[in-house]
């Protein structure tokens, strides 16, 4: 079981990556707002893998706990905490020679759902209950 | 006795206009300045500084620095900083876009100088005086002065809260002729 959610996390993780990767290029060319010193692509899909490899270990805990119950409590606690986190691209001090760091939350958090986003896309073809 | 009324009107405006000859060199500000102020919660820079200044070491009296600061172009690193600092609970952009300063007197002061002036910020105009060294370099030069001034004495934020009274301004202003 843990296998199969540390390889849902981690496929999971490298695409969310991927797609942040992606929207920054788009963000960037539509919105001139460059970020890529403070949130460069290995950094951007680090943190995507970073958060499918706990959300793995959240997964197969939660599961062996709660037994069926497991994940619903985890679908629930995976979109609080990715929700909650949002907080955080608000509060960042970007360094002072970055324009514009009033665009910064708009790029990161989308970016922060990704994870959640693709971890529950891709769990029907790893983990069939 | 009229005879003499137009010569020595002659001279007294010729010597008269020979004083204002006597300036300060005109300097041109370059890129590469640094505007920024810190204090216990809040840091940041100003990013748009333009002004006039006529400086010469050897005769500082008869300098003048007239500059301004964009406060719209103040950057504290974190946009939602950046906006309540141009809101009217601190900086009021909409009613005070700029600072001012306009000098009154420049006198040597140890190795480096002083500069007392007017210092208009949030519309409240103080004497403040700054500290400065002025490093030449070939046909240019760096002024380079720090000096601190107490946020309320210029009615900017609410007295007490988060960030400190003290707020400290570091200048760092190359030039050219």
């Amino acid at each position: 079981m843990f296998k199969k959610a540390l390889l849902l996390g981690i496929i999971s993780g490298l695409l969310a990556g991927i797609a942040g990767v992606i929207y920054a290029r788009v963000y960037h060319s539509s919105l001139g707002a460059d970020f890529s010193k403070v949130a460069p692509t290995i950094r951007i899909i680090a943190s995507s893998l970073f958060g499918g490899v706990l959300a793995a270990i959240g997964f197969f805990l939660l599961d062996r706990l709660l037994k069926e119950k497991g994940e619903i409590v985890f679908n629930l606690l995976f979109s609080i905490v990715s929700f909650a986190t949002l907080l955080a691209p608000f509060a960042v001090k970007l360094p002072l020679d970055l324009e514009a760091p009033e665009l910064f939350p708009g790029m990161v958090i989308p970016m922060h759902f990704f994870p959640a986003l693709a971890w529950f896309t891709l769990k029907p073809l790893f983990i069939k209950k | 006795m009229n005879k003499l009324i137009y010569p020595i009107a002659a001279v007294l405006i010729l010597a008269g206009s020979a004083f204002t000859f006597v300036t300060a060199a005109s300097w041109q500000i370059a890129d590469g300045y640094s505007i920024a102020f810190s204090s216990d919660d809040a840091s940041g820079i100003f990013k748009g500084f333009k002004g006039n200044i006529a400086f010469d070491g050897q005769n500082p009296a008869a300098s003048k620095f007239d500059v301004t600061i964009d406060v719209a172009t103040i950057n504290t690193g974190n946009g939602l900083q950046n906006k309540h600092a141009k809101s009217d609970e601190w900086f009021d952009v909409a009613k005070y876009p700029q600072i001012h300063f306009i000098s009154q007197k420049i006198v040597k002061a140890g190795s480096g100088y002083q500069v007392t002036g007017d210092l208009e910020i949030h519309g409240v105009k103080r004497s403040t005086t700054i500290p400065f060294a002025f490093k030449s370099a070939g046909t240019g030069g760096t002024f380079i002065g720090a000096f601190t001034i107490n946020r309320s004495d210029f009615k900017v934020g609410k007295p007490g809260g988060d960030v400190g009274e003290q707020i400290k301004l570091d200048i760092s202003v190359p030039v050219t002729k």
